[in-house]
Formats: structure tokens, sequence, C-alpha cells
């Protein structure tokens, strides 16, 4: 049965990926879903603070 | 349509359904929502259907519309259908069959041939030669209570003095301001947040409806009904400008929505006791698509819709006003560097486009106020901007841009490579596809709604 999850699609570098894994790997609660080197799902409520996280890289 | 209309359009389809039964009694906000929030494929849909007293089966409606324009036609039944104007009846034995909801038929039908004693679009009042406020001194009114609002938000964080614009914000708007997250409020301190950047650099039609839709959201905490509000709101936008009008029909809530939206200056009350109300240009035009706002009362002071911003290919900025609001926008997102009585001098710079995205200011937020208020000399010229600034403004937002998101659903665990492929095309066919993987049979898209239908007509088909 196919499924829907929302959430927020995000694409960037494979380098900036990289940093969100990274980033994600403390607590596991960014992503929703990883699809492929330069795509990927995260919670909408995370968006903002992914952002604020990536400026401090 | 405008970005004020989609705004208001995505708040309409959040409410249930009975709230549309309520709203589509009156005559004025059936006639709204057709002139204001519907396409022109949908508003063709809802005339040929207006006068059929039958249900008009599914397949004679798709034969009026050419196989290319599939993806308009569905986009149009599907947004009638969100919107409550338009149902689909299965009746055994019968083909699937569309016809208007009634309230709304019966409403529109009132509101294009007239009669009835609804009274929905408002009663003039019987008011002696002194007490009708003429049309300039209307917008005059307008523009100085809604350039107090946006002066209030902007005011203290660009450091512009903007106390002597005379108006005080009641606590009411000041607290609606804080509620809907436009302002924060730090000690005496009132600071811009990012939503009240990219909410200053909208137009006014955008911006009166952002600010309603804060009003109505809030509307409940007051104890006031939200049907009633979104109702009056409608009929607000089908008065005419210049006309007093008689508050002797409004219910309480009305009443006191009067004297609310007259610190906005929508609305023009003498005093709060007086028997009648002046709608202003803010009212009258917030149901129109002609969106004729800014041009006729807003903008700045006496010039009203004169552009004043020139800017050369070296990044300079002059800009000829001396309206205190207009200079602390544009400091938003330029350097100002000297002060002249009628003209301020500056210069963009790759610091200060950069504070301004980083507020969350957008560059097209940025090039389309520059353009819309570009001098005459300028806009003569085309383009307006001179390419090189225009590039270089994208330029040094993208710098700061690590990645791109878009809000919405991924759909993924299907079954078969078939059962895939085909929500998968017909999500790009209605235009909500953002990505898909067919490796993984994987889709990510916007919206949902569509696409689950899709889906459930399918597995009802097959079983």
């Amino acid at each position: 049965m196919p499924k829907a999850v929302k959430g927020v699609l995000v694409e960037c570098d494979p380098s900036i990926k990289a940093i969100i894994l990274k980033i994600d790997q403390d607590k596991h609660d960014y992503i929703v879903e990883d699809l492929d080197d330069q795509t990927l799902v995260i919670k909408e409520s995370q968006l903002n603070r992914l952002k604020a996280r990536l400026e401090e890289v | 349509m405008s970005a004020s209309s989609i705004r208001s359009l995505e708040y309409l389809e959040g409410l249930p359904g009975t709230t549309f039964n309520r709203l589509y009694k009156q005559p004025s906000t059936a006639l709204a929502i057709f002139r204001r929030m519907l396409p022109h494929l949908a508003k063709s849909f809802v005339m040929a259907l207006l006068y059929i007293s039958r249900p008009m089966p599914v397949t004679d409606l798709e034969a009026w519309v050419r196989p290319d324009g599939r993806r308009e036609r569905d986009n149009a039944v599907n947004l009638l259908e969100r919107l409550h104007i338009l149902a689909s009846a299965t009746n055994p034995g019968k083909p699937r069959a569309y016809s208007l909801t009634n309230p709304f038929a019966a409403s529109l039908r009132l509101a294009l041939t007239g009669g009835g004693d609804h009274n929905s679009f408002g009663v003039p009042a019987n008011v002696s030669e002194d007490d009708v406020v003429t049309i300039p001194e209307l917008d005059e009114f307008a523009r100085r209570q809604w350039e107090g609002v946006l002066g209030y938000m902007v005011g203290s964080s660009t450091g512009v003095d903007l106390s002597n614009s005379g108006v005080e914000l009641s606590p009411g708007v000041q607290h609606l301001l804080r509620g809907g997250g436009l302002v924060d409020i730090k000690g005496r301190r009132v600071e811009i947040t990012q939503d009240g950047f990219a909410f200053i650099l909208q137009e006014v039609n955008a911006q009166i409806w952002t600010m309603l839709i804060l009003y109505l959201q809030n509307a409940e905490r007051l104890s006031m009904d939200e049907c009633e509000v979104l109702s009056f709101l409608f009929t607000l936008g089908s008065l005419e400008l210049g006309v007093p009008y008689s508050k002797a029909n409004l219910t309480p809530t009305q009443c006191q929505m009067l004297h609310d939206l007259s610190d906005f200056g929508i609305v023009h009350e003498a005093t709060p006791e007086a028997s009648h109300f002046h709608p202003t240009r803010l009212a009258t035009t917030l149901t129109s698509d002609a969106g004729g706002l800014r041009s006729s009362s807003l903008a700045s002071s006496a010039d009203a819709n004169r552009g004043f911003i020139v800017i050369e290919t070296n990044y300079r900025v002059y800009a000829y006003t001396s309206s205190n609001l207009q200079i602390a926008i544009l400091q938003l997102f330029t350097r100002l560097i000297t002060r002249y009585p009628n003209m301020v001098a500056g210069k963009i710079t790759r610091e200060s486009i950069r504070r301004a995205v980083g507020m969350g200011v957008t560059s097209d937020q940025i090039i389309s106020y520059l353009t819309t208020h570009a001098h005459p000399q300028m806009a003569k010229k085309q383009p307006v901007l001179p390419a090189t600034v225009v590039d270089q403004i994208r330029l040094w937002q993208l710098e700061g841009d690590r990645m791109k998101a878009t809000p919405g659903f991924l759909f993924k665990e299907f079954n078969t490579q078939a059962d895939y492929e085909a929500p998968c095309r017909y999500a790009e066919e209605i235009g909500v596809l953002v990505w898909k993987l067919d490796t993984q049979k994987k889709f990510f898209v916007t919206r949902h709604e569509q696409v689950a239908a899709f889906l459930r007509s399918r597995s009802g088909k097959g079983g």
C-alpha cells in the first residue's frame, strides 16, 4: 500500500548533505527520509533550526 | 492571481464545510468569492451551471475543455470543490454528475440579478451634507492610519524616527502585530521579525489581507464569530467609496469590528457612537481585482503614485522622498549615506543585501520593490533596473542559500512499477510534482489531496 509522509524536500550539494547527515547523527531528529546524494526529506518543524545550524558551519 | 488573493484563498480552504454553508448565505460573499478568487475557467463553469437545475454529467463538462487543457480543467474543478462551490454526486444507475452547491448558487443568483431583502451589500445612511466625508479626506485618513501601522513596525529597528507621524496605535493593533509574529517586543523596544520584513515589502492589498487574516484568527479569542467577521469583510469589499453607510442593521460583533478596522484605516468612523461609517479605499478594493491601492491612496504623501527611486549601474541609490516610512523601508536593504531635505542617497552593498536576506527578505522582493517604486525617468527604460544590479542582488542572495527547501508530501512504498508510474504521471500533469526517483519508486508533491484522490479511485477500480 502506498504511503504519504509530510515533510520538507531539501535539495542541496552533496557536501552540504554530508553536513546535514552529520548534524542529524546526534539525535536523529531532523531527517525523515534519505533519498539520494543530493536530496532528502526533513521534518517541517526543524527546517529553521537546520538552517541556523548550517549557518554556523 | 495576485499574492493577496492566494493568501486569502489558503485561509478559506482551511475552513470546515459548515462554515462555508453559512458564509454563502450572504450574496455579497458569494459574489466576492466568485469575482476575486476564481480563475476564468472556473468562472465559466460556475456561470454555465448557475441556471441549470439538474446536475450535469461529468463527461459533458469535460467535453467543453479541449484535451490539451486538461490540467487547467482539473485545477478549476478541484478548486471549486475545495471551496465547496461544486459538488459531484453519484446516483445509482446514472453517470457521475456535477452541480453547484445550494446556498452558493442561490446567493450568486441573488447577487447578479438583485432582489431580496438581505441587505448584504450595505445600507446607505441618510446623513446631512456636513457629515459626509469626502474621498480625499478618506484617502488621507487611510494613508495616515496604515502608514502608522507600518511605521510602528519598521520604526525602531532602523533607527529612523517616525514618531512625528502622529498616529497612536491602539493596544489591540499592537497585540495583533505581535501575535501574528510580525514584530517582537523586547522590553520597550519593538523589533521587526523575518515575517514582518516580508510583510513590509508586499503591496498594500496583500498587506491588508495578511492583517485581516491575523484578525480573523484572533477573532475567536475575542469571542467573535469567525463566520460573521468573514462575511462582513466581504460585505465591506462591495461597498462604495465616499458613501456613508448605516450601522443600524449591523450585529454587535460587526460594530466592534468597525471600531477595530478604523484603527487600520479600513473604515472611517467620526466617533464610535456615530450612526454611520464610511468605507475607505482600503476596504472597497478588498475584493476587486483592480488592486489599484498603491497608486491611488498610499505610497508617499502628496506625490501619491509617483516612483521616487533612481539606481545607477554603480549601485548608487537616490530616493526623492521625505517620507520617513519610505526611508526606513529603503534602509532595510541599502546603506544610506546622506540625507537632504527632499532626497536621500545611498548604496546597495553586499553587506546591506546579505543583512536583508538574513532577516528573511528575498532578492525578488527587493527587486520588485525597486521596480515598482522606480522614478518615472527610470521606468521609461527597458529593463527598468540596470541588469548588473539585478543580477548582483540575486547572486548575493544565492551566496547564502545552501539548500532549496520545498514543503510537501513524499509518496513511497508502491508495490509495482505500474502502481508507481500512474500517480506519478498524474502528479506531473496537475503540476504538483517536485521530485521523483524511479528506481526507488518514490516521488514528492506540494499538495497531496488530488494525488490521494487519484490513488483511491484507482484502488477502487482495481480492487
